[in-house]
């Protein structure tokens, strides 16, 4: 299950109450310091003496708190930690907000394999900041070429500036996101990108430009920056996707993307024009996947950067014996890899994934945990790394899924079984920034079973256009000139409307919609009846 | 990506050809489901001259559950939350699937030209709002035009 408290009560209630700080009981902010304390970063201004409420020293451990706890959460009904919570109220206020930002900054450990996450969750459920904090903030780092050098031996910080310049970039897109992206923000991203940096660095500047480039202005202004370079950084770091530094690949994963979607240049081709898609029979579905997944050109590694819960199905189906395929691990954050039926839904926005309905079972190698149900099971294994192998096995002669990591196996989990026997994809969820790859079997297994199994690769089939990852835009483009007919349902506009209800008369819906509907959708009165009309005059 | 439905396209498309004044909603580039809306504040009320940026997602089932859309702009408005969510019934309750994106955002429109104290989201608003109007309204202009106005 992803997380995502305040969207998850923003479904279940239907009005939501904002927590009002002045009745709140269990959260008790801290007097004003009555000493000056150096509350932020600052390089710049003055506005670092002043005074401030409440205390650095306060909002610093609020946030490691977050970081600790934050594995521990695995209940979407379960209310965010207090920490969480003081932190919310903290950053409701427009100097607490900017005091959050900088505390998240300066603390959150490079090495934290939920960091990055942290600092997007904070950010995306924090109250909204005003343009002008955003910009006292931006102006605050003071981000130029030079700081982006002076900063270099300091890489946790700058990390953490790369992942709240994204975060806010995403929340601000439009006019408000262009003037953050002021010329020093984009040089000190673009110097980021130098091979010098830490890789960490220059896969959250990657991204963080990808989130800035969302607005089509800020997207031609980093683009004259980069073409006044003589080579492309990023074409640079696009040669890393295949690195075993499993950061560096992550950074040219982010690159190959970037350079598909969003800063296209004549003289480049798309990547997928050259993908060997020669030996691959089956692959992450591009029909069956939620919105903001990336997947590479070839079809088998994918990785998340919204700070949504993403989830992907492979083509193929098992619907009898015993199947099995592995997965290579990039990333050591949340990610919830197994299986599912096409009765599992991608709640993406709501933190569901494959794990989190009935149709569907995956093991989360970060938290340990086997999920089902959107109920977790803790596993006894070492939290896995970079570079690990999770074996999925899917045995449907004795119903049973097997997990293993690096050849030692899990218990067996069975749950699934009382609702599905076939019809099972590969499937996984994605928390943001996490990367993984897949093998179906076209390449050698690393920990095959010892008996028979079959793979999807050997026994799957794809046409040569279901092989090709078509960058979205194109895809969307292809989309938008389609041509749709007058005479379509006006619900749906899949099927001709054939339909019209009784008493009410109201027509223009297909039989397919029809059978959906509680009430008229057009004057809301219940209908009794349905007239099938085959030339209806609406 | 899951096949775009259909309606979405047509909604897309008609929504660029015949734009509705005083909103404007564009589709994300890489993600048809979501929408970069802009509503500029009602004329004679206290939102007037503003530009409030919202979010739009076309849920999965969409259009037979409503879409899901939120104020980006800090908004002093009772039916507005701090975190932007609107408590509107045509959101929840009272969507129809015969309801488009064009009707949803003018009926947001409406509601920031016709505030409705009695059925709150933000609490503190609404009390303001009921007990002493015009200084709500003060409010609410002070806010649009910190928040909502470029410079």
């Amino acid at each position: 299950m992803g997380m995502c408290w305040c969207k998850k009560k923003n479904e279940e209630q239907g009005c939501y109450y904002a927590p009002r700080l002045s009745t709140q009981q269990d959260v008790v902010l801290p007097p004003p310091s009555p000493v000056p304390s150096p509350l932020i970063y600052n390089n710049t201004g003055p506005t670092a003496s002043e005074p401030k409420y409440p205390d650095t020293v306060l909002v610093d451990k609020l946030i490691l708190d977050t970081l600790g706890l934050i594995e521990t959460l695995v209940d979407n009904e379960q209310e965010p930690p207090s920490a969480m919570l003081q932190l919310h109220n903290i950053a409701d206020n427009e100097e607490g907000w900017i005091q959050v930002v900088n505390s998240m900054i300066k603390v959150i450990p490079l090495a934290d394999p939920l960091g990055p996450s942290v600092i997007t969750l904070l950010l995306d459920d924090c109250p909204l900041p005003s343009k002008d904090s955003i910009i006292k903030v931006v102006d605050m780092f003071a981000l130029s070429h030079e700081t982006a050098l002076k900063e270099r031996n300091n890489p946790t910080r700058q990390r953490n500036t790369c992942v709240a310049l994204g975060s806010i970039a995403e929340k601000l897109a439009g006019p408000r996101n262009m003037e953050i992206l002021n010329d020093g923000v984009i040089d000190y991203l673009l110097t980021n990108l130098e091979p010098e940096t830490n890789p960490n660095v220059i896969l959250f500047s990657l991204i963080a430009l990808e989130k800035f480039a969302q607005s089509s202005q800020n997207k031609v202004s980093i683009l004259n920056k980069l073409n006044k370079t003589n080579i492309s950084p990023i074409r640079m770091l696009e040669k890393w996707k295949t690195e075993i530094h499993f950061v560096k690949r992550q950074a040219g994963f982010c690159a190959q993307w970037i350079l598909d979607n969003i800063f296209m240049t004549d003289d480049r081709k798309y990547s997928y024009l050259s993908a060997n898609m020669e030996n691959i029979n089956a692959m992450l579905n591009t029909s069956d996947v939620s919105e903001y997944l990336k997947i590479s050109p070839d079809g088998l590694e994918a990785r998340c950067d919204a700070y949504s819960f993403e989830s992907v199905r492979c083509t193929a189906q098992a619907d009898s014996g015993i199947w099995y395929y592995e997965v290579l691990i990039i990333t050591p954050g949340v990610m919830q890899i197994g299986w599912a039926t096409k009765n599992s839904n991608f709640l993406n926005h709501e933190g569901y994934g494959i794990g989190d309905d009935r149709f569907s079972l995956s093991y989360d190698g970060c938290r340990r945990l086997i999920w089902y149900n959107a109920k977790s099971d803790p596993q006894k294994l070492p939290r896995w790394q970079p570079g690990d192998t999770l074996g999925c096995l899917l045995d449907l002669n004795n119903h049973q899924i097997v997990f293993s990591v690096n050849g030692v196996s899990l218990p067996p989990s069975v749950h699934v079984f009382s609702m599905a026997k076939s019809g099972f994809f590969a499937a996984a969820s994605f928390m943001s920034f996490q990367q993984c790859r897949f093998n179906f079997g076209a390449e050698p297994f690393k920990y095959p079973p010892s008996f028979n199994f079959n793979t999807f690769n050997e026994c799957g089939a794809l046409t040569a256009d279901e092989k090709v990852v078509l960058p979205r835009h194109i895809y969307l483009r292809q989309l938008r000139q389609q041509n749709i007919r007058e005479d379509s349902c006006t619900l749906c506009y899949d099927q001709k409307a054939t339909v019209r209800l009784l008493p009410c008369r109201h027509a223009g819906f297909c039989a397919s919609c029809a059978d959906l509907l509680a009430e008229c959708p057009m004057c809301r009165s219940p209908f009794s009846q349905l007239l099938i009309e085959d030339y209806p005059h609406t | 990506m899951a096949a775009l439905p259909r309606r979405i396209i047509k909604e897309t498309q008609r929504l660029m050809q015949e734009p509705v004044p005083g909103i404007s909603a564009v589709p994300d580039e890489s993600n048809a489901r979501y929408f970069h809306v802009i509503v500029t504040g009602p004329e004679d009320s206290p939102f007037e001259g503003g530009l409030f940026k919202l979010e739009l997602f076309l849920p999965e089932d969409y259009p037979m559950s409503a879409p899901k859309v939120r104020f980006i702009t800090k908004i002093y408005h009772p039916n507005i939350d701090r975190l932007g969510r609107i408590c509107l019934d045509i959101l929840k309750e009272k969507w129809s699937p015969a309801l488009q994106i064009r009707t949803v955002l003018l009926s947001i429109q409406a509601l920031l030209s016709a505030p409705n104290p009695d059925d709150p989201l933000a609490n503190d608003v609404a009390e303001l709002w009921k007990e002493n109007e015009s200084e709500a309204i003060r409010n609410a202009k002070e806010w649009t035009r910190r928040y909502a106005m470029d410079n």
